[in-house]
């Protein structure tokens, strides 16, 4: 199990296959389950948000193993219309959509590495990392 | 799929033992408020204990379902909230400090009537 | 070959390994006698390890087996566990360049051979000290990683006090890693005893700053959320002062001076009473 899976995120039922996948993943890898509810949650809300701003673009999750520090990552790659203010999106509160502005700085949050890359047109990659404690 | 609501005297009780999509969500929330307004509930308890994660989707959709009932006249209580997932809300910024909360069902109970009755 | 050395220089080290393990000893010798003087009592210990220490170099010049069969590594914790400090390994690796160099350096006039000589030793110690440092390091890793879990798991219980009453006292500094953790105890505890308030006691945390009424404010906001009422108690002059000085708002959550004021609070809460029988 050390290659990555990945789901197609099109639909809303997508956001739930993604989340199942990374819970599985999660506890195979010997996450708690705390952990294993901040991994499935960050999964979540990135597919939720290709779902809303990109229409289609998909989530893979790999287990990762640096000098025998173990850990999950998750990739969230679209072909959106890209984020124009990478700050802004990083900010509490701050929404487009009408949710919460909880998505992307609660993402950071719940793991513990967090990067993202987008150019306006062409689309966003996320990716975030969880270690096993 | 829907959420099945339960009428007990004037509360309405709900368990929630599904994995949630956004569309069961919503379809959850209209069905509450039209339930709400066919029986004239006063009160109502929504049990998560056997929800496993909120994202901040679902926890505004919850969110909302509160305002939304008390705009009607109906107190709601969530209870059995997992530690996991107090942790995941906290994580993600959200402490919903407006909504009401209890350990289980029977407290969720004893709030609502202590809440409309004292 | 890396750690290889040229045959002559082999031959040559062989040849005079009693004058080379003299020399080194009393190396040796003025290093511990200068720098390890507090230690006495590592010292006796040590004159066998001179020994073999001296003895695994010369067998290591003849086979050069650094990595291979580990007895370099074996040799290198051993030393480490028995309390002698890693100065004495690498002041030791040190003192064998020198007295081999000296030796050859004696023997060769040619300038030429020896700034070879010189690479060649270079490149015969340089391994042996990089794997002596990546051993102690490693060790160190080790025992601070272990400390580290025994402070965590000291940290944090939850006491259930009365009925649906916990209390939680917080000793010392909390960082983020630490603030993960009471809040997982918290939570489950909160669970497990089903606890209807639970009083977190901040009397023995010496340094309130934002952070750390952060750490609390994100706690008492779960405690919350699983339906059960955080009161904060231990809040001496200084804490209070802090606090409002650094503009920290605990206003949304219920605050008491010392434990036994919060713990009537959370008796009228949930309904209880102490009686007493006199």
């Amino acid at each position: 199990m050390d290659i990555q899976s990945c789901v197609e995120v099109r639909n809303e039922w997508d956001i739930v296959s993604a989340r199942q996948l990374g819970r599985n993943m999660a506890k195979e890898l010997g996450f708690g389950n705390v952990d294993q509810a901040r991994i499935t949650t960050a999964i979540s809300e990135l597919a939720r948000n290709i779902y809303l701003y990109a229409g289609r673009g998909k989530i893979c999750i790999e287990p990762i193993d640096q000098l025998g520090k173990k850990g999950l990552r998750i990739i969230a790659l679209d072909n959106g219309p890209g984020i124009r203010e990478i700050r802004k999106v990083m900010e509490d509160g701050y929404t487009t959509s009408g949710g919460l502005g909880a998505g992307l700085p609660g993402v950071k949050r719940l793991m513990d590495e967090f990067s993202i890359e987008s150019t306006v047109d062409v689309g966003t990659e996320i990716s975030a990392t969880k270690w096993l404690r | 799929m829907r959420i099945p609501i339960l009428k007990l005297h004037e509360y309405l009780l709900i368990t929630i033992q599904v994995e949630m999509d956004d569309q069961t969500a919503l379809q959850f929330q209209e069905d509450l408020l039209n339930k709400i307004h066919d029986t004239g509930a006063k009160g109502v308890v929504i049990d998560l204990t056997s929800v496993d994660m909120i994202d901040s989707f679902i926890a505004k959709v919850l969110g909302d379902v509160v305002r939304m009932s008390k705009l009607m006249g109906a107190q709601v209580v969530l209870t059995g909230i997992q530690p996991a997932v107090a942790i995941t809300l906290i994580d993600l910024g959200i402490s919903m400090r407006e909504v009401s909360t209890a350990l289980d069902l029977e407290q969720g109970l004893d709030k609502l009537r202590l809440e409309l009755e004292g | 070959m890396q750690g290889k050395l040229d045959n002559l220089i082999v031959q040559m080290i062989n040849e005079n390994q009693e004058t080379l393990k003299n020399n080194w000893l009393n190396e040796v010798n003025i290093f511990k006698e200068k720098e390890l003087a507090g230690a006495i009592t590592t010292l006796k210990l040590s004159e066998e390890i001179d020994q073999q220490f001296f003895e695994l170099l010369i067998k290591h010049i003849n086979y050069h087996d650094i990595s291979k069969d580990g007895t370099l590594d074996q040799f290198f914790d051993q030393v480490l566990h028995t309390g002698l400090p890693l100065r004495y390994l690498t002041q030791g690796l040190q003192a064998a360049r020198r007295v081999i160099l000296n030796l050859l350096v004696e023997t060769e006039s040619d300038k030429e051979k020896l700034a070879a000589v010189y690479r060649e030793i270079d490149r015969w110690l340089d391994p042996i000290l990089n794997r002596v440092v990546e051993n102690s390091s490693q060790i160190w890793e080790r025992t601070v990683s272990i400390q580290k879990t025994a402070l965590l798991e000291l940290s944090a219980p939850l006491i259930p006090v009365f009925q649906n009453i916990s209390v939680m006292p917080l000793i010392g500094s909390i960082d983020t890693e630490r603030a993960k953790l009471i809040m997982e105890n918290l939570l489950n505890g909160v669970i497990k005893y089903r606890s209807e308030v639970v009083l977190i006691d901040i009397t023995g945390v010496p340094v309130v700053d934002t952070m750390v009424a952060h750490h609390i404010i994100q706690a008492a906001d779960a405690v919350r959320l699983l339906g059960s009422t955080c009161i904060l108690v231990g809040i001496r002059p200084e804490i209070a002062q802090t606090i409002v000085s650094l503009g920290i708002d605990l206003s949304q959550f219920p605050t008491k001076s010392t434990l036994q004021k919060g713990m009537e609070n959370a008796l009228e809460i949930t309904n209880q009473q102490l009686i007493s029988n006199k």
